[in-house]
C-alpha cells in the first residue's frame, strides 16, 4: 500500500517545507520506469537499433504517443489517493502563472521564464508537486495558446523532470540555496533544450543534409552531426534561456522562495487538525481528522506533518 | 488504512443516492431523450474526440506518402474542414500558425539540404553552386555549400511537405476541437490533472490583467523603471495575489464538494497499481527491445502491445475512484461517427495502398512531374466530407442589446483567418 | 439548524482562542447577521459551520458544531456540500471554470447529480437569480454583482438548506452590492433557506435580518433578536446610532421606521444652528481651510481608450486644505480622471498645474512629489517582506530622511508592528501603509481611489480622522468613492461625474441632500433639515455647534 511507505523526503522537505504531494513507494517505481522510457524517447537516435524502426522521421511522433501514455501512468499513480484541494488549487494557479510567463518570454529574444518558477516551486513544495507542475504548466500553456502538437508530450515530460529534480536537490538555506537553484536552473534549461532538439532532430532536418541523422551510423558520428546541428540552430537560444533562468533565480529567488514558503505556511499543509470535546484537555480527542468518506487516504497527520 | 471505523449515517444515504442518481447508463439514456434526430444536425460542438480521431487518420495517411500532390490535397482537405467548421474561439484562430510552421519546416528542410548537403545526393540538374566554406577539423564530414541540384531541392521539399502536412493536420484538430471539452473526456484517473489545467485556463487571463495593473501602479511609487528590481516589484504582488487566490479557490472547492470519492475496495486499488506498473514494465521491456540489445523482435511488439493495454486498463480501473458527472456532456451521434469514419477510411486506404498503388511514393531520380493516383485522391476527398457532414459550431447566444457580446456574434462559417 | 455547543477555536501557534466558548442555535429559515469588527472572528465562526475551520485552516476546535444534525467533527466540508453552501468575499477568486453555466454546474458535478437533473436545476437557478441572459458568458467579463450572484447560484445548485455568506458584498460597488443583497433576501423568502451572513453594510440588510450574532472582539459571541442586539452592538448603521442618540425605543432598523419617529427629533432640533460636520475638532480646523489658493488646477482633461471616451474635457480645481469627493456610477470615468491628474495614467488632452508643474510631464518620481495617488488595490504597491522594509524603501524612493515614512505611519495608524508582513495587515492597515508611503515626499495633493472598499465602520472612522488631519496640514485631498456615509462624514465638496463629464459640483450639503441616490441615511431621515451625520445631530443637541 502506497500510504504505508514513508513519503519521499527531499532536501527542501527536511529543511522545513511542506511536502504537498507525497511520493509513495510505488510512485517512485513508476517515476523510475517513466524516466527510463523517457531517456529512450528523447535519445533514441543514439540508442535505437534502426532496423527495428521503419521510418525515422515519423519516430518522434510514435515516441510522443508513448510519452503521453507514460506521463498518464505517472500522474495517475501519483494522484491515486486523491490530491488535496489546496495542493490542486496551488498547482492550477502556479501553472497559470507559468503559462502566462511563457508567451511573455517567447517574444523577447530568448528570455524564457518557464523554468524559473518551476524550479522554485518544486524546491519549496517537493518533488511530486514539481513533477505535476511541470506537466500542467506546459499543458495549460499549449491549450491557452492553441499550441497542441507532437512536441507537447516531450515538453511536458522534460518540464516534469525539471520540477521533480528541483524538489530532490540537497538541503541548504540562504545564499547557498540560491546559488544551488540558479546553477540547477542553468543546467536544467540547457539539458532540456539539448534533449528537446535531439528528439526532433530527425524530424526537422532533411536526411540529405550533412547535419542530418544517419540511421544506423555509429553513435559518435551522429553525435558530432547533432552537435553541429544544435550549435548552428539553437545553441545561442538555449544559452540565453539558461542564462536568463539563472539570473532570474539569482536575483529574485530569495523573495519568491519566501513568498512561496509563506503561502505554504498559510495554507497550513502541516498544521495539525484536532476536534475535542468542550472540556479542555480533560478527555482524549474525539477524532483527529477523521475522513468520513471511507476512502483510503493517509491521515493528514501522517503525511503532512513533519517530525 | 481501512475505511473509517465510524461510518457516518450519511454514507448509507448517499450511496443510495448515488445508485439512483449518477450512474453512466442513465447518463446516456438521458442524452437520448434530449437529443432527438431533429437536433442531431443543428449547430453544436462536435465531440472533440471525433475531431482528433479524424485528424489522426489524416496524419497516418500523410505519413504514408511522399507524393506532393496527395499531400497538398490532404492539406486542402484539412483546411477546408477548418474553414467550414471552426468556431470563433481563440484556439480556432491558431490554425494559421500551424500553416506557417509547416512552411517553416519545408524551408528548413530545403535550406539544410541546399546549404549543408554538399551535393551529397548528386543529381543531374545542378541549378547553381554555392561557394564551399571550409570548416574546422572537429566538424569533419560536414560540408557547407557546394552544388545545389534540382533533385536534391525537390526531394527535400517533398519530404518537408510530408512533415508539414502532419503538423497542419494536428493543427486542424486543435482548431476544431474545443480543448476544454476535450479535457472532460480525460479518464477519471487523471481528473486532478484536468482540474489543475482548467483552473489555470480560468486564472491565466486574470493574472495577465493583474500584471498590467501592478505595472501601472508601479509608476505611482516612482521607483526605477528598469532592472531586476522592477521585475521583483511586479512579480511579487502578482505572485502574492495568485497564492492568496489559490487558497480562496481551494476553500471554495472544498466546500463545494471537490474530492468526494466513491468507496473503492483495496483490491481495486491494488489492481490499479499493479496494472499501471505492470504496463509500464512491459513497455520498458518492449522499448528496450528496440535498442538492438538482442531481445528478439518477437518479444518487442507483444510487450509493447501488452504494456499499452495494461496501462489503459490501469487508467480505467483507477477512474473508478472518481464519482462525478458531467454537465451537458457532448453526445456521440451520427455526425461524430461520420467524421471518424472519414478519417479512418482515408488512413486505411493510404496504409493498404501504400505499397501497392503506383505513385504513392514520389521518386526524384529524374526530375519529372509526379502522377496523381486516383484511389488515394478519392480517399482524401472522403476525408474532406466533415466540411459538410459535421454540424456547424454554435453561434454564441447574445442579445442584440448587449454591445459587449456583439463582436462574438459572427457567423462561424466563412470566418476568414 | 445550526448549533454551536461551547465552541472554542484556537489556531495553530496562537496563544489565545479566536472563538471562545460560543454557544448558540440558529433555527431553520432564519436570516442571521454576523456582526463584529475586522479580526473579531467572523470568518472563523462562518468557517466552522461547514468544518473548513479547523479542517482546512488547521487548529483545534473544542466543543461541537452540528448542522442539520451532522457533526463537523465527523464530516468533511465536501461531505457537507449538499447541506451547507458557502460563498466567499471575492467571487472571482472562487471560480473553478470560466463560463457561467459550467460554474453553476460545478458543485452538482462533484455531487454526481445526473446530467438531466443538472440541466433542470441550472435552469431553475438561472431564473431565480436573474442570470438567464448571462448563461453562456465568460465569468471574467461579468460585473462584480453578476459574478457574486453566479457564486451564490453555484452553491445553491446543490440544494443546500443553509447558506453561509462571508461579507459577500465587501469587494463590490453599491449597485452590485444592492443586486446581491436583493437576490439573497429573495432566496430567504422564496426558498426558506437558513442564512448566516457577515456583512459590514449593516444599513442595507439589518431590516431583513431575524437575528444577530455579535462578536465583541474578545472571542465571545452573543445571539439574539435584531432589535435587542442593536442596542449595544459595537458596530451599527447611522440609523441605529441616531435612534440611540434620540433615545428611541425600540430602535429603528430602517430609514422608513426612523422617518416615522423623526418629527419629534426635528422639533427638538428646530431653531438650533446646524453645526459643521466631524465634531468640534474638525470645526476648529475648518476656519483655516479653504484658503482659496488652488493646490491643483486642471483644464480640459480628456482620456480615451480607442473609441471610448472615459473622461470628456473635465475642468477642475482643488483648494488647498479641502476634501473633495468624486462620485459617480461605475465606469463614469472616476479612476481614469484620478490617474490622469496624477500623471501616471494616459491623458489625451488638457493640462494639469500643481505648484507650477504638470505632473504628467514629470518623471514618476517628480510626479509623486506633486500628487500622490493611492490606487484601488493598495497592495499592488507592496512587494517587500516587512512593514519596516517597505517604509525604508519608501524613504529611499522619495529622497526623505530615513525613518520619515515609519514615523508618518506611526502617526496615522499606531500599533502596526514593523516586522509584520504587509500582506498580513488588515485592509485598513494596508491602506494606511500605502497612504504613508505615498505621502512621504509631502505632496500637496493626495488622491485616493475607492479607499473605503472592504473597510468596516471602525476603519472608516479612523480613515476619516486621518484624512481630516492631512487636510488640516493644508493638503488638498480628493477621494473617488461610492460610500455616501463616508462622504457625508468627511467631504467639503462633492463633484459628481457621469459619462466622463462633471454634472454637479458644489458643497457637500447642496449636492448630496438633494440627490435620492447619494443622500446619507441621516439626511433621508431628517429631510428637509440639512443634517448629514449623527455627529452633527449630537453636537447640535449638546449645543456646541457653531454657526458656519
Amino acid at each position: 500500500m502506497t500510504g504505508r511507505v514513508r513519503p519521499l523526503r527531499s532536501g527542501g522537505a527536511r529543511s522545513g517545507d511542506a511536502i504537498v504531494i507525497p511520493l509513495g513507494g510505488w510512485s517512485r517505481v513508476a517515476l523510475v520506469g517513466a524516466s527510463a522510457l523517457g531517456i529512450v524517447a528523447f535519445c533514441w537516435p543514439f540508442l535505437i537499433d534502426t532496423r527495428s524502426v521503419g521510418d525515422t522521421s515519423i519516430a518522434p511522433l510514435v515516441f510522443g504517443v508513448l510519452l503521453l501514455l507514460v506521463l498518464g501512468v505517472g500522474v495517475a499513480q501519483m494522484s491515486e489517493g486523491g490530491i488535496d484541494a489546496k495542493a490542486l488549487a496551488l498547482l492550477g494557479v502556479l501553472s497559470a502563472i507559468n503559462a502566462g510567463l511563457r508567451p511573455l518570454g517567447a517574444g523577447t529574444a530568448g528570455i524564457e521564464l518557464v523554468f524559473f518558477l518551476l524550479v522554485l516551486a518544486g524546491r519549496v513544495f517537493g518533488p511530486g508537486f514539481g513533477f505535476l507542475l511541470g506537466c500542467t504548466s506546459l499543458f495549460a500553456s499549449a491549450i491557452i495558446t492553441g499550441g497542441v502538437g507532437p512536441w507537447l508530450p516531450y515538453q511536458m515530460f522534460g518540464a516534469a523532470f525539471v520540477g521533480l529534480g528541483a524538489g530532490l536537490l540537497p538541503r541548504c538555506r540562504g545564499r547557498r540555496e540560491i546559488v544551488l537553484l540558479a546553477a540547477y536552473g542553468f543546467a536544467a534549461s540547457y539539458v532540456y533544450g539539448l534533449l528537446l532538439n535531439l528528439s526532433f532532430w530527425p524530424f526537422v532536418v532533411d536526411p540529405g543534409s550533412t547535419t542530418a541523422y544517419v540511421p544506423g551510423a555509429a553513435n559518435w558520428f551522429n553525435l558530432r552531426r547533432y552537435l553541429v546541428f544544435d550549435s548552428v540552430t539553437s545553441l545561442g537560444w538555449d544559452t540565453l534561456r539558461a542564462l536568463t533562468t539563472a539570473v532570474a533565480i539569482a536575483l529574485t529567488g530569495s523573495a519568491i522562495l519566501a513568498a512561496l514558503r509563506r503561502a505554504g505556511r498559510r495554507a497550513a499543509f502541516t498544521a495539525p487538525v484536532e476536534f475535542r470535546p468542550a472540556d479542555d484537555g480533560a478527555s482524549p480527542p474525539v477524532g483527529r481528522d477523521q475522513l468520513p468518506s471511507g476512502y483510503m487516504r493517509v491521515p493528514r497527520s501522517e503525511v503532512f506533518s513533519e517530525k | 488504512m481501512t475505511a473509517d471505523p465510524i461510518a457516518p449515517p450519511l454514507r448509507g444515504s448517499s450511496s443510495v443516492a448515488s445508485t439512483e442518481r449518477g450512474t453512466p447508463p442513465e447518463r446516456t439514456s438521458s442524452n437520448r431523450a434530449s437529443t432527438s434526430h431533429a437536433t442531431t444536425w443543428l449547430p453544436r460542438n462536435l465531440h472533440p474526440i471525433a475531431w482528433w480521431i479524424w485528424a489522426l487518420g489524416l496524419v497516418v495517411a500523410a505519413s504514408r506518402t511522399t507524393n506532393p500532390f496527395l499531400l497538398l490535397a490532404i492539406v486542402a482537405a484539412a483546411g477546408l474542414v477548418v474553414m467550414r467548421r471552426r468556431g470563433t474561439a481563440p484556439w480556432a484562430k491558431a490554425f494559421r500558425w500551424y500553416l506557417l510552421f509547416g512552411v517553416i519546416i519545408v524551408v528548413i528542410r530545403v535550406a539544410t539540404r541546399g546549404l549543408l548537403g554538399g551535393g551529397a545526393m548528386g543529381g543531374a540538374h545542378v541549378w547553381f553552386t554555392l561557394p564551399r566554406v571550409p570548416l574546422p577539423r572537429w566538424a569533419a564530414g560536414i560540408t557547407l555549400g557546394g552544388p545545389v541540384s534540382g533533385e536534391a531541392v525537390v526531394a527535400a521539399a517533398c519530404d518537408g511537405l510530408r512533415l508539414a502536412t502532419i503538423i497542419v493536420c494536428i493543427g486542424a484538430a486543435n482548431a476544431l476541437a474545443n480543448p476544454k471539452r476535450a479535457l472532460r473526456v480525460l479518464p477519471g484517473a487523471l481528473e486532478e490533472l484536468g482540474v489543475a489545467v482548467v483552473i489555470s485556463i480560468t486564472v491565466a487571463p486574470q493574472l495577465v490583467a493583474g500584471v498590467q495593473r501592478v505595472r501601472r501602479a508601479r509608476r505611482l511609487r516612482g521607483g526605477a523603471d528598469r532592472g531586476f528590481r522592477v521585475l521583483r516589484s511586479i512579480t511579487l504582488p502578482v505572485l502574492h495575489d495568485a497564492l492568496e487566490r489559490s487558497l480562496a479557490l481551494a476553500a471554495a472547492m472544498d466546500s463545494r464538494g471537490y474530492g468526494r470519492r466513491s468507496v473503492t475496495s483495496p483490491t481495486t486499488r491494488r489492481l490499479t497499481v499493479a496494472l499501471l506498473l505492470g504496463g509500464l514494465a512491459a513497455l520498458c521491456v518492449g522499448v528496450f527491445g528496440l535498442l538492438g540489445g538482442g531481445t528478439a523482435p518477437a518479444v518487442t511488439t507483444p510487450a509493447i502491445l501488452a504494456g499499452v493495454t495494461c496501462c489503459a486498463a490501469g487508467l480505467w480501473t483507477g477512474s473508478r475512484r472518481v464519482r462525478r458527472t458531467a454537465y451537458a456532456p457532448d453526445p456521440w451521434d451520427v455526425p461524430e461517427s461520420l467524421v471518424v469514419l472519414a478519417g479512418v477510411v482515408c488512413a486505411a486506404v493510404f496504409v493498404v495502398a501504400g505499397g501497392s498503388i503506383h505513385g504513392m511514393q514520389f521518386g526524384v531520380a529524374t526530375l519529372r512531374w509526379p502522377t496523381l493516383p486516383l484511389v488515394p485522391l478519392v480517399a482524401v476527398a472522403l476525408a474532406a466530407t466533415p466540411a459538410v457532414t459535421a454540424p456547424r459550431p454554435p453561434v454564441r447566444r447574445v442579445r442584440a442589446s448587449d454591445p459587449r457580446g456583439r463582436s462574438g456574434d459572427v457567423a462561424p462559417i466563412g470566418a476568414t483567418a | 439548524m445550526i448549533d454551536f455547543e461551547r465552541v472554542t477555536v484556537t489556531y495553530d501557534g496562537a496563544s489565545v482562542p479566536t472563538l471562545c466558548d460560543a454557544s448558540f442555535s440558529v433555527p431553520e429559515g432564519e436570516l442571521c447577521l454576523v456582526v463584529g469588527s475586522t479580526g473579531s472572528g467572523k470568518s472563523t465562526l462562518l468557517g466552522a459551520v461547514n468544518g473548513l475551520v479547523p479542517r482546512f485552516t488547521g487548529g483545534v476546535l473544542a466543543g461541537r458544531v452540528t448542522v442539520a444534525g451532522r457533526d463537523t467533527a465527523r464530516f468533511h466540508p465536501r461531505d457537507l456540500a449538499d447541506i451547507v453552501g458557502v460563498v466567499a468575499q471575492d467571487p472571482l477568486a472562487g471560480f473553478v471554470t470560466d463560463t457561467v453555466a459550467e460554474e453553476l454546474a460545478y458543485c452538482m458535478e462533484q455531487l454526481a447529480v445526473p446530467p438531466s437533473a443538472m440541466r433542470k436545476r441550472v435552469e431553475e437557478i438561472v431564473d431565480v437569480l436573474g442570470l438567464a441572459d448571462l448563461r453562456d458568458r465568460a465569468l471574467a467579463e461579468l460585473s462584480g454583482g453578476q459574478q457574486q450572484r453566479v457564486a451564490i447560484g453555484s452553491v445553491l445548485a446543490a440544494q443546500p438548506s443553509v447558506l453561509v455568506l462571508d461579507e459577500p458584498t465587501s469587494a463590490l460597488d453599491p449597485t452590485a452590492a444592492e443586486d446581491v443583497l436583493a437576490a439573497i433576501t429573495r432566496l430567504v423568502h422564496d426558498l426558506g433557506l437558513t442564512v448566516l451572513m457577515a456583512e459590514h453594510r449593516l444599513e442595507r440588510v439589518v431590516h431583513y435580518a431575524d437575528s444577530m450574532l455579535v462578536l465583541d472582539g474578545t472571542g465571545s459571541v452573543t445571539h439574539g433578536p435584531v432589535a435587542a442586539m442593536l442596542a449595544d452592538s459595537p458596530v451599527a448603521p447611522p440609523v441605529v446610532e441616531l435612534g440611540r442618540l434620540a433615545g428611541w425605543e425600540p430602535l429603528p432598523s430602517s430609514v422608513r421606521d426612523a422617518r416615522r419617529r423623526a418629527p419629534e427629533l426635528r422639533e427638538r432640533l428646530a431653531g438650533r444652528p446646524v453645526p459643521g460636520r466631524g465634531g468640534a475638532r474638525r470645526v476648529a480646523h475648518r476656519a483655516d481651510r479653504s484658503t482659496g489658493h488652488a493646490a491643483l488646477s486642471a483644464r480640459g482633461i480628456v482620456v480615451r481608450y480607442g473609441d471610448l471616451v472615459a473622461v470628456a474635457g473635465v475642468d477642475l480645481s482643488l483648494d488647498a486644505g479641502s476634501i473633495t469627493a468624486l462620485m459617480g456610477r461605475n465606469g463614469s470615468g472616476k479612476s481614469s480622471l484620478l490617474w490622469a491628474l496624477q500623471g501616471s495614467g494616459p491623458r489625451d488632452a488638457g493640462a494639469v498645474d500643481v505648484a507650477g508643474a504638470d505632473p504628467g510631464l514629470l518623471d514618476p518620481r517628480g510626479a509623486r512629489a506633486h500628487v500622490a495617488l493611492v490606487p484601488q488595490t493598495p497592495s499592488d504597491l507592496l512587494y517587500l517582506d516587512s512593514v519596516a522594509e517597505e517604509c525604508a524603501q519608501a524613504d529611499r524612493e522619495s529622497g526623505v530622511p530615513a525613518g520619515r515614512t515609519a514615523e508618518l505611519l506611526g502617526r496615522l495608524a499606531p500599533g502596526i508592528a514593523p516586522t509584520c508582513h504587509p500582506r498580513d495587515l488588515s485592509e485598513g492597515q494596508k491602506l494606511t501603509l500605502v497612504l504613508a508611503i505615498q505621502i512621504a515626499p509631502s505632496p500637496p495633493v493626495v488622491l485616493l481611489d475607492e479607499p473605503t472598499r472592504g473597510l468596516d465602520y471602525g476603519a472608516k472612522r479612523r480613515l476619516a480622522d486621518v484624512l481630516d488631519g492631512l487636510a488640516a496640514q493644508g493638503r488638498s485631498i480628493m477621494i473617488a468613492t461610492h460610500d455616501v456615509e463616508f462622504v457625508a462624514r468627511v467631504a467639503d465638496r462633492v463633484v459628481l461625474v457621469a459619462e466622463g463629464a462633471v454634472v454637479a459640483d458644489g458643497p457637500c450639503e447642496d449636492v448630496v441632500v438633494s440627490s435620492p441616490a447619494f443622500a446619507p441615511q441621516v439626511a433621508k431621515i431628517l429631510r428637509p433639515d440639512p443634517y448629514l451625520t449623527v455627529d452633527q445631530v449630537a453636537a447640535s443637541l449638546e449645543g456646541i455647534g457653531e454657526v458656519r
